[in-house]
């Protein structure tokens, strides 16, 4: 069925512009498992970082795990749109800014955990490079620094490129809303009007940053990475880690925008724009990430094994058939066995058995990150100083909360801000969609035939 | 020239008598956490002695390894610092500004010796129990990270004592307290650049080898073989 | 009071050096550095003598200023004064030449513990709740003075004293207190107090004491049971030499045998550890010697009054040949005859036999037949490696566990305790004594009990009067130690440091006592002060050592004490004649239980950071990781993994250990260098008091073990239980070291 740009307008806009009372509730009920977060530290910060279970020689656990997951699940959104966007896929259009909201938001939320795990979180900013009269900087030897530099940089770049095509979309409520709604959008769409020269300058900025962000994002987690591969622990210690953390990271990230858009799709019933052709599309792009992961954790454990280290082997061993090998075949299970079968049979890539393909994922991908800093710091090279690590509740309770977090985050945004780009969409079903001339949502919205369509 | 400090551990001498542990804890404040907090890996012991079981009964033997901080030349835990609080001095230690620490504990993780120890709570001395406290250590506070020092404090006391006498700082005048400690002499402490410390002709020793040399740090201990006996008396 | 008294209080007490010695007589008589003469942040170094153990080692104390909270006459100030930071051993002192073992370096924290007794005491609660309420010192002294002569008044005999064995300036003070009351002799007690080697040694070499080990000279050391480089006889002395033995000499690395059930610390540093059926050590004596005497050929009489001593040894100890031998002990033949040709292809050779191996009911014969074999082997005497250290008194004791055993019958023997009055003091036979000793029920019945000790322990509990001795650092302290040295040495220091709290010297309380009732002790003690006592004896040295009194004196006080290569002279030590010629026939040790029963041999050992326990209450001993355990905080039992997986015992499981005397639970920690049939345990841990750090903490073995016996001293056979243990669910260990025991051992896990 056609849809006419009223309906498009009145389906994609009305999350912003009514609420029901449900929606207060969830957003009352999931803001209080966040704010649990935050009783969780305030209580950390207070007692002493010795309320979380790390101990020596697992000096990291649980906060560096959800560090990298959430910077991994980043890379769901500013990556695959830009490239998507770059490579001109026609069927990105509804899911952009979906994934671009993931990324600014897991973002957020990952870079806060450096924050949570540190001893003396009140000195926190003697991580920051500020001019100070002692002349006293940061070390820029220590991937904490790239992390700094990068995390910050990608946040921001991330941050624009949701941004920018938002601007239209601002000015589309800014139009239909009245009272404080109409003044704040009003100053959100920055004075959009639509005009070729701003869509002009819109498409040439969405251009650069797509181009920029693209190196940004595959820096981030390479120097995340680093935080691993530059110190000599057995099993981090490894040229490959880059590659292996970005495509981990690519990975999670796919699965965890298909998580978001079913449940869009579902709570926002856009059904007709959220369609299995999107989730097909993701589904395939998830497949081929799921093989790239095996590839890539198969070539780390074959040449470990080949190379039959000590050190390494005794890593090795505690995940392969040791201590960790439950999580570790969990994982396996979760980001290979299960996805594969369900994603590569016609038959069987459905929407609900993606959602579970991606589901698997999400879970699979969090346990490989715990799995690369776990055992290996549990086995470092002498055997007398051997570990484990199990968290406390402060740390479950920070981790829960993070992503009751995300979900509120998310929530939020999408009653702030039209989770499906109007005029993206509009675009894409327009006959002259790729002619800019006529593209503007704002002229379709006074001036397209939809009356008369 | 500048000094190099290092230290040279006999093998074949120690005793696993452990008195080095309790020498070091006294003079360097190093704090008591409880069982329930020892429980979980949070004991501090900045010299610990680590054995080895080998064979099985009754063919047992055991192997003593006292370990410390290394005070490598290539120091892992010194570049992964975001603060400089783990750095290097120019003669050669290994140091650890605790007022510069936030606790990332990535040093302690990319220390391959695992001699990197975490104030996971603020360290507590049950009055009057801090009246023992060594004025010339500073007490680390919740959240820092500590490990050994080489006794920093000794080392400046010495050259301090050597400038007063107006002299050249001897051979033997820095002695950690581990290494006074040690009634067996199994430690041994000093200028690596001078070629006729003790220390460095012990260095030299073709028993000598360094802990994880593999891993490419560069310590500046050396550890003198255990030797075995060969039935003759001589030393193999 | 409020802050500004405190302030006033506070700038009183920093300038005046008045109030520390409110009410003490001994103070006027300490030299203290005077305050003028601190240097803030400058450490000075005051020498003083670890009170631990037996080996009696020298001290420097690091002192340096500071500010402490303390409490005279009810009211709170703060004292700037010296405060001891760090003691390191006293480079000068024969015994320790510069170094401490573990407990050494701990001791600090005696002085500075929080459960110290800060005034004295007096119960107010039942008997042994730990109740107890402050009084002054005068009304405590009265208290005691009134009670004292009551005593002597009624019977003499109603008094004892009970401590552990004391020696130099103490003991002639304590005996000769108790013999001018006409009061039966004191009765000393320890748990290892190695009388049955000194008798061994009176026997065979004619010198009640224990023996000095010169490893630096020796080529092979063999070792029985005897744990030398941690706990046993002068362990920093032996540690010295022993690091010597091995690197000492270009060239000549010396062989370290050792043969126990269980792998101590020192065997664990053996070239070869041997393992061997407990109680047998004897046995292989017999056996080497065996092999000396007739395959080697060496005569019999070179082995002289030691050898003598043994049946059967002048006819070459027919019986002990290695295949009899192997069969006791559990060593092959040809292992046996190995080892006796390479102690004389390596001599000097030296045999050391200690702990366990004595503490059996043959413990006795063990001894003598070790003793014949190390004459055998030459190495008795003056340049060999087993010295006799000079003494400048006489060192023999009675029998302190049958003196003991003695006092706990006597108080039980009669419906009312003919004991009326008993002075404690740094003993704690409680805790220490098999349950069958009774020693509590029978201290339960003496009405007046007085502690002068420095913490509540499981005795001093019950105790109804405490009057708090000044710990070693705040008190004049001599010493002569029995071993360890080469010369004679009789140790002295001043106290390191002023008193803390409101306490005093043990030897000053028994002076003011003897002055309060007066009569024939005033002439008896005349001295008015401990430190005049010393300084008595220290005229006599230097009478002998015929040099001025007072740079004698002086000097001693510089060095830590007096040593014959510093005073010119050597102290003459007194021969004792044997008191006995007759032959000991070596028996097979006498094990309490069945086999069948009680199928594993039970094994006590001195602890690592504890010793006999007196040491627990310290935590930094508590969080010391036994080196071989890696255990903190806790008791455990060491068991073969064999057994244990025979048994279905995990490590860090419970298990419940049981004995014919008692039953106690204790979490496995699984050991390779245990025999199978052997199970371990370290003593040190279960207090029932002793301070927030050690009370009810882990178990205590010795609340098993049976109450046998060596026949002629009476010592405790402490290695002498057998035991049966079963699984009684999942325990918790505190280990230092999460990982495995093996070096780089890929295939763990
Ligand atoms: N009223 C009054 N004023 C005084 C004085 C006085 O006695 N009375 N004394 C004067 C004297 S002598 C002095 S020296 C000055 C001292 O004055 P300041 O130099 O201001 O010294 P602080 O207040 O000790 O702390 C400086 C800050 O440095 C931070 N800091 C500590 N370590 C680091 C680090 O590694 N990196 C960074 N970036 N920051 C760090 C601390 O958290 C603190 O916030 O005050 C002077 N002013
Ligand atoms: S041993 Fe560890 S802590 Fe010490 S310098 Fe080397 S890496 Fe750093
Ligand atoms: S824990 Fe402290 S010393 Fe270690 S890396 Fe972090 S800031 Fe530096
Ligand atoms: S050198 Fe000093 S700080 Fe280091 S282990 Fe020895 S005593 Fe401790
Ligand atoms: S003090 Fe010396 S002999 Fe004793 S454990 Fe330490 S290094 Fe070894
Ligand atoms: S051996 Fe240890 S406990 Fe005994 S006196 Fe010497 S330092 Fe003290």
């Amino acid at each position: 069925m056609e849809k006419t740009a009223s309906r498009i307008n009145d389906d994609l806009l009305r999350p912003v512009l009514e609420t029901s009372p449900r929606f207060y509730l969830a957003v009352v009920l999931v803001g209080l498992v966040a704010a649990l977060g935050f009783v969780a530290w305030g209580y950390q910060i207070w007692n002493g970082i010795g309320v979380a279970g790390i101990s020596r020689p697992v000096f990291w656990g649980f906060y560096i795990t959800n560090f990298v997951f959430w910077i991994g699940i980043s890379h769901a959104g500013t990556l695959i749109s830009a490239i998507l966007r770059l490579a001109n896929a026609g069927w990105r259009r509804p899911v952009t800014r979906c994934a671009e909201a993931i990324t600014v938001f897991a973002l957020m939320i990952g870079a806060m955990f450096p924050l949570i795990h540190l001893g003396r979180p009140w000195l926190a900013f003697w991580l920051f490079p500020y001019p100070n009269e002692r002349g006293l900087w940061p070390n820029f030897r220590s991937p904490l620094l790239w992390d700094f530099f990068a995390i910050n940089t990608y946040l921001l770049g991330s941050f624009l490129f949701l941004l920018l095509p938002m601007l239209p979309d601002f000015a589309l409520v800014r139009d239909r809303a009245r009272g404080w709604r109409q003044r704040v959008y009003g100053w959100l769409a920055l004075g959009w009007e639509g005009t070729p020269r701003q869509w002009h300058r819109l498409e040439t900025a969405m251009h650069i940053m797509a181009v920029l962000i693209i190196p940004v994002a595959v820096s981030v987690h390479s120097i995340v990475s680093f935080d691993f591969a530059m110190s000599p622990v057995p099993m981090w210690h490894s040229t490959i880690f880059a590659p292996y953390f970005v495509a981990g990271a690519i990975f999670s990230g796919l699965a965890a925008l298909i998580l978001a858009m079913a449940l869009l799709r579902k709570l926002l019933h856009l059904e007709e724009y959220l369609r299995t052709e999107h989730f097909s599309n993701l589904g395939k792009l998830l497949l081929v990430m799921s093989l790239l992961w095996f590839y890539f954790i198969f070539a780390e454990r074959l040449t470990v094994w080949y190379g039959n280290d000590p050190a390494e082997m005794a890593v090795f061993r505690a995940t392969q058939s040791g201590p960790y090998a439950p999580l570790f075949w969990v994982m396996v299970f979760c980001n290979f066995l299960l996805p594969v079968p369900l994603l590569t049979i016609p038959r069987l890539r459905t929407i609900a058995s993606t959602v579970v393909a991606a589901l698997g994922v999400v879970v699979g991908m969090w346990l490989e990150r715990f799995l690369i800093i776990v055992p290996a710091l549990a086995h470092k090279f002498l055997p007398y100083s051997w570990g484990t690590y199990a968290p406390t509740w402060v740390e479950i309770t920070i981790t829960v909360a993070t992503f009751a977090g995300m979900v509120l985050l998310y929530m939020l945004f999408a009653k702030l801000v039209p989770v499906i780009s109007v005029w993206e969409w509009k675009v894409g079903r327009h006959p002259l969609a790729e002619q800019r001339a006529e593209i503007s949502p704002a002229v379709a919205k006074t001036v397209a035939p939809e009356g008369s369509a | 020239m500048s000094r190099r400090w290092g230290m040279v551990v006999d093998l074949d001498r120690c005793t696993g008598c452990e008195a080095c542990v309790v020498a070091c804890r006294a003079e360097n404040n190093v704090p008591t956490v409880g069982e329930t907090e020892a429980a979980r890996g949070r004991a501090i012991h900045w010299i610990r002695i680590e054995r080895y079981w080998e064979g099985e009964f009754p063919n047992a033997r055991i192997r003593f390894v006292p370990v410390l901080c290394q005070h490598c030349e290539a120091a892992p835990c010194e570049p992964v610092c975001p603060t400089y609080a783990s750095y290097h001095t120019a003669d050669g230690l290994n140091a650890q500004v605790y007022n510069r620490c936030i606790g990332t504990r990535y040093c302690a993780n990319a220390c391959p010796y695992t001699v990197r120890f975490f104030n996971f709570f603020h360290p507590v001395w049950e009055k009057p129990l801090h009246l023992q406290l060594n004025p010339e250590v500073s007490v680390r506070e919740v959240g820092v990270m500590e490990k050994c020092t080489f006794c920093v404090q000794r080392i400046k006391a010495a050259e301090l004592q050597a400038k007063a006498e107006a002299r050249e700082l001897r051979d033997g005048d820095v002695q950690p307290a581990c290494a006074q400690a040690c009634p067996a002499d199994a430690l041994l402490f000093g200028d690596l650049n001078d070629p006729d410390s003790r220390v460095a002709q012990l260095a030299r020793s073709p028993r000598g080898s360094k802990l994880l040399e593999e891993v490419g740090t560069q310590p500046k201990i050396t550890y003198l073989a255990r030797l075995s006996w060969s039935g003759d008396g001589e030393d193999r | 009071m409020d802050r500004r008294d405190f302030i006033k209080l506070s700038a009183l007490t920093a300038g005046a050096a008045g109030l520390a010695g409110c009410g003490h007589p001994d103070h006027q008589l300490i030299r203290f550095l005077p305050e003028e003469s601190w240097i803030p942040g400058v450490a000075t170094w005051r020498p003083s003598l670890c009170p631990l153990c037996a080996a009696g080692c020298g001290v420097m104390a690091r002192v340096m200023e500071g500010d402490a909270e303390v409490v005279r006459n009810g009211r709170t100030g703060l004292l700037r004064m010296g405060l001891v930071k760090k003691l390191e051993g006293n480079p000068a002192h024969p015994v320790n030449r510069g170094k401490l073992c573990a407990r050494g370096q701990a001791a600090v924290q005696i002085v500075y513990h929080p459960d110290r007794i800060r005034q004295p005491l007096k119960r107010r609660g039942e008997r042994g709740t730990g109740e107890f309420e402050p009084v002054d010192w005068d009304e405590a002294l009265s208290t005691l003075a009134a009670r004292l002569k009551q005593v002597l008044d009624d019977d003499p005999a109603g008094l004892a004293w009970l401590s552990r064995p004391l020696r130099g300036g103490k003991r002639v003070l304590v005996e000769r207190f108790l013999a001018t009351l006409a009061a039966p002799a004191p009765v000393y007690f320890e748990l290892f107090d190695e009388s049955v080697l000194r008798w061994a040694n009176r026997l065979s070499f004619g010198r009640e004491q224990m023996p000095t080990y010169t490893l630096s000279v020796a080529n092979y050391v063999l070792g029985l049971s005897a744990d030398f480089l941690g706990t046993w006889n002068s362990p920093v002395a032996q540690a010295i030499g022993y690091g010597e033995f091995r690197q000492g000499r270009p060239g000549r690395r010396g062989k370290f045998v050792q043969v126990e059930p269980r792998v101590s610390q020192t065997g664990a540093n053996a070239d070869e550890w041997i393992p061997i059926r407990p109680g047998t050590e004897g046995a292989l004596a017999l056996g080497l010697a065996h092999v000396l005497l007739n395959e080697a050929r060496r005569p019999t009489t070179a082995a002289g009054t030691a050898g003598e001593r043994i049946e059967g040894w002048l006819q070459g100890l027919p019986e002990w040949t290695p295949e009899a031998v192997a069969e006791q002990t559990g060593i092959e033949a040809e292992r046996i005859r190995r080892l006796a040709r390479e102690l004389i292809a390596h001599e000097p050779a030296v045999v050391i036999a200690g702990g366990a191996a004595l503490a059996q009911t043959n413990g006795l014969a063990t001894a003598l037949a070790v003793n014949a074999l190390n004459a055998l082997l030459g190495c008795v005497g003056a340049l060999g490696p087993v010295r006799f250290t000079p003494q400048p008194e006489s060192t023999g004791l009675a029998p302190p566990h049958r003196t003991l055993r003695a006092l706990v019958q006597k108080i039980l023997s009669r419906p009312e305790s003919p004991v009326k009055l008993l002075l404690l003091y740094e003993a704690n036979p409680v805790f220490a004594t098999p349950p069958a000793w009774q020693v509590a029920a029978a201290l339960d019945r003496v009405p007046f009990v007085v502690s002068f000790g420095s913490f509540l322990d499981d005795t001093s509990i019950l105790a109804d009067l405490v009057l708090p001795d000044h710990v070693f650092l705040e008190s004049w302290m001599d010493d002569v130690p029995e071993s360890g040295t080469e010369p004679a040495v009789v140790s002295l220091a001043a106290p390191a440091m002023r008193p803390l709290h409101n306490t005093r010297a043990m030897p000053d309380v028994l002076l003011d006592l003897s002055r309060r009732v007066g009569g024939r002790l005033n002439e008896a003690l005349p001295w008015k002060s401990y430190e005049e006592l010393l300084r008595a004896r220290f005229d006599a040295l230097a009478r002998r050592a015929g040099a001025d009194a007072d740079a004698f004196w002086k000097q001693a006080l510089e060095r830590g004490g007096w040593w014959s290569d510093n005073g010119g002279t050597r102290a003459a030590a007194p021969r004792h004649a044997a008191a006995t010629t007759r032959q000991i026939r070596y028996q097979p040790a006498e094990m309490d239980g069945s086999v069948e029963e009680f199928p594993f041999h039970f094994l006590p050992y001195a602890s690592q950071a504890f010793y006999d326990g007196t040491t627990a209450h310290l935590p930094w001993l508590q969080e010391l990781p036994d080196v071989l355990t890696t255990a903190m905080w806790g008791s455990w039992v060491e068991l073969n993994p064999q057994t244990a997986e025979r048994l279905g015992i995990r490590q860090g499981d419970l298990v419940d250990v049981t004995s014919r005397h008692g039953t106690l639970q204790a979490p496995v920690i699984l050991s390779t260098g245990i025999a199978p049939d052997v199970v371990a345990m370290p003593v040190g841990q279960g207090h029932r008091a002793f301070t927030r750090y050690a009370s009810r903490r882990g178990a205590n073995p010795i609340s098993v073990l049976a109450p046998l016996e060596e026949p002629e001293t009476g010592a405790l056979a402490w290695a002498a239980t057998r035991v049966q243990i079963r699984r009684a669910g999942v325990g918790r260990l505190v280990l230092f070291s999460g990982g495995l025991s093996r070096f780089p051992h890929p295939e763990e896990r």
